[in-house]
């Protein structure tokens, strides 16, 4: 790896004078999961000065409630989220969706802001510049989309515009069906972002000097909850397609639903229509397929990621109807083989 | 702190300093002549540099030396008792298994056995499996890995 600088931050305050500081040309490491692709493989023009550890700041990683919201600290692991008792009982699509990210080995050390803010996975991105050179793309601004024309197996359905890159975050997933919002630190001050709303086509909301502090989770949220992810095999792969189903089911009726589609677009989709189809409805098969439809009706495929589309709806409808046959949090692994 | 022994090392670009960019994975094998500790991807996909920080199951090849300082690092080296030489339980389970082939991956396999039975000492078949889901190995000899940490894991009880 190239040299850099490191810093250590031990407050949020310090991390972002930092930030602001190197104006761009600093990087914040948590886990390092993340990060460490791009220092190592350096598909992005440019090389970071600096590296920030932010691992220091104290508090940073609490998991906690208050008067209705649950607080996800940005430094919190991944393998806390999994153990976490105040989640489980509260938000049991969000420790699905964070066991099901990679490997023992990187949850013990990945972080779930980290999770929210990772690179996209496009492999003409990220192909590294010591294999003849990092290749130019609309989300680094210096070329067109490869994918539209190329290899886009495992690009967008769903809300492309320039880049075609999808979300790779499982628990943004988990996290928009649940309605929660990120808190972000800025140079001024705090702002609130929903985890839906966080993500754009060319990349995030975040501006320079600017960190994920902390989720918030209304825990107003709903006791039917599955995260269900597809993908070739269930240690360290990326979602093919992720979906999040968080509902209330009276005697069979559904009261409300929300559903989060993940791994289909830029960032987490919530399936609008099919939520408000689902409202009064009985949870049977004929309605989950419905909703199934109606998820996936805006659908606009390249020309070789139909499947993703196919494979969207069964995964919604078996969210949905796991939890008419009334188990909540059951993780969801849909295997090529079932 | 690396198996056991105090290990000290300024940070800077002179000759003998470790630079902020090395990873936990190159000072453990070029400095320290661990070698034990292999690296396969470079890439945190592969679980071959898994080592133990403070009890828990890491990838050395996405750690940076610089922020280790306070932890505890235990390699494949450090596993065997250091006054008899006697080797792991779960590196004799290994071995009466026959839970290797080629044997590159072991050292990594046997970490992430270690950290899961640290933390759960009588696992059941599926709990190993998924302890270990971040540990590759192409010769294909998961089916004795998992009878050598559930023979460990009985061995310890």
């Amino acid at each position: 790896m190239r040299n850099f600088e490191h810093l250590q931050a031990t407050s949020i305050a310090g991390a972002v004078a930092a930030l602001t500081r190197f104006g761009g040309k600093a990087r914040l490491n948590a886990g390092g999961t993340d990060l460490f692709g791009l220092l190592k493989d350096q598909y992005l023009p440019g090389f970071p000065d600096s590296i920030i550890n932010i691992k220091g700041i104290q508090g940073l990683d609490a998991i906690g409630e208050e008067r209705g919201t649950v607080t996800v600290g940005a430094l919190a692991k991944l393998s806390e989220l999994s153990r976490s008792h105040l989640l489980a009982e509260r938000f049991p699509a969000l420790v699905q969706a964070a066991g099901a990210v990679a490997s023992p080995q990187i949850r013990n050390v990945a972080t779930v802001g980290g999770n929210l803010c990772q690179d996209v996975r496009c492999a003409y991105y990220r192909y590294p510049s010591h294999v003849g050179g990092a290749i130019g793309c609309a989300r680094k601004g210096n070329g067109p989309c490869l994918a539209v024309r190329g290899d886009n197996r495992y690009h967008a359905v769903l809300g492309g515009r320039k880049c075609y890159a999808v979300c790779p975050s499982d628990t943004a997933v988990a996290l928009a069906a649940l309605d929660a919002s990120l808190v972000v630190a800025g140079p001024e001050g705090e702002r609130r972002i929903g985890v839906a709303e966080f993500y754009t086509p060319l990349g995030n909301r975040l501006e320079r000097g600017e960190m994920v502090v902390r989720i918030e989770i209304p825990t107003s949220s709903l006791p039917h909850q599955r995260f269900a992810k597809f993908a070739l095999r269930r240690p360290i792969d990326f979602a093919i397609v992720s979906v999040a189903v968080a509902a209330s089911v009276t005697d069979g009726v559904c009261t409300e639903a929300r559903i989060a589609l993940g791994a289909v677009a830029p960032g987490p989709v919530r399936a609008g229509e099919a939520e408000s189809f689902l409202r009064g409805k009985r949870l049977t098969p004929e309605h989950a397929t419905r909703a199934a439809e109606l998820a996936l009706s805006g659908a606009k495929p390249l020309s070789r990621n139909g499947y993703k589309v196919a494979i969207a709806k069964t995964l919604v409808k078996r969210a949905l109807l796991g939890e008419a046959a009334g188990g909540a949090g059951e993780y969801a692994d849909v295997g090529l083989d079932r | 702190m690396v198996n056991g022994s105090e290990v000290d090392f300024g940070i800077g670009t002179e000759e003998h300093q470790v630079p902020p960019s090395e990873t936990l994975a190159d000072t453990l094998r070029e400095r320290l002549g661990l070698t034990g500790t292999k690296v396969t991807c470079d890439n945190g996909a592969c679980g071959t540099c898994t080592v133990l920080m403070d009890g828990k199951a890491v990838l050395s090849c996405m750690t940076l030396t610089v922020e280790c300082g306070g932890r505890r690092v235990v390699t494949i080296e450090g596993l065997r008792d250091p006054l008899t030489g006697a080797l792991d339980p779960i590196q004799q389970a290994f071995i009466d298994e026959g839970a290797f082939q080629c044997g590159f991956c072991t050292p990594g396999i046997i970490m992430s056995a270690k950290a899961l039975l640290l933390e759960n000492g009588a696992p059941t078949e599926e709990e190993v499996k998924e302890g270990l889901s971040g540990n590759f190995c192409r010769c294909i000899t998961h089916y004795q890995v998992v009878r050598a940490v559930m023979a460990a894991a009985q061995g310890g009880e």
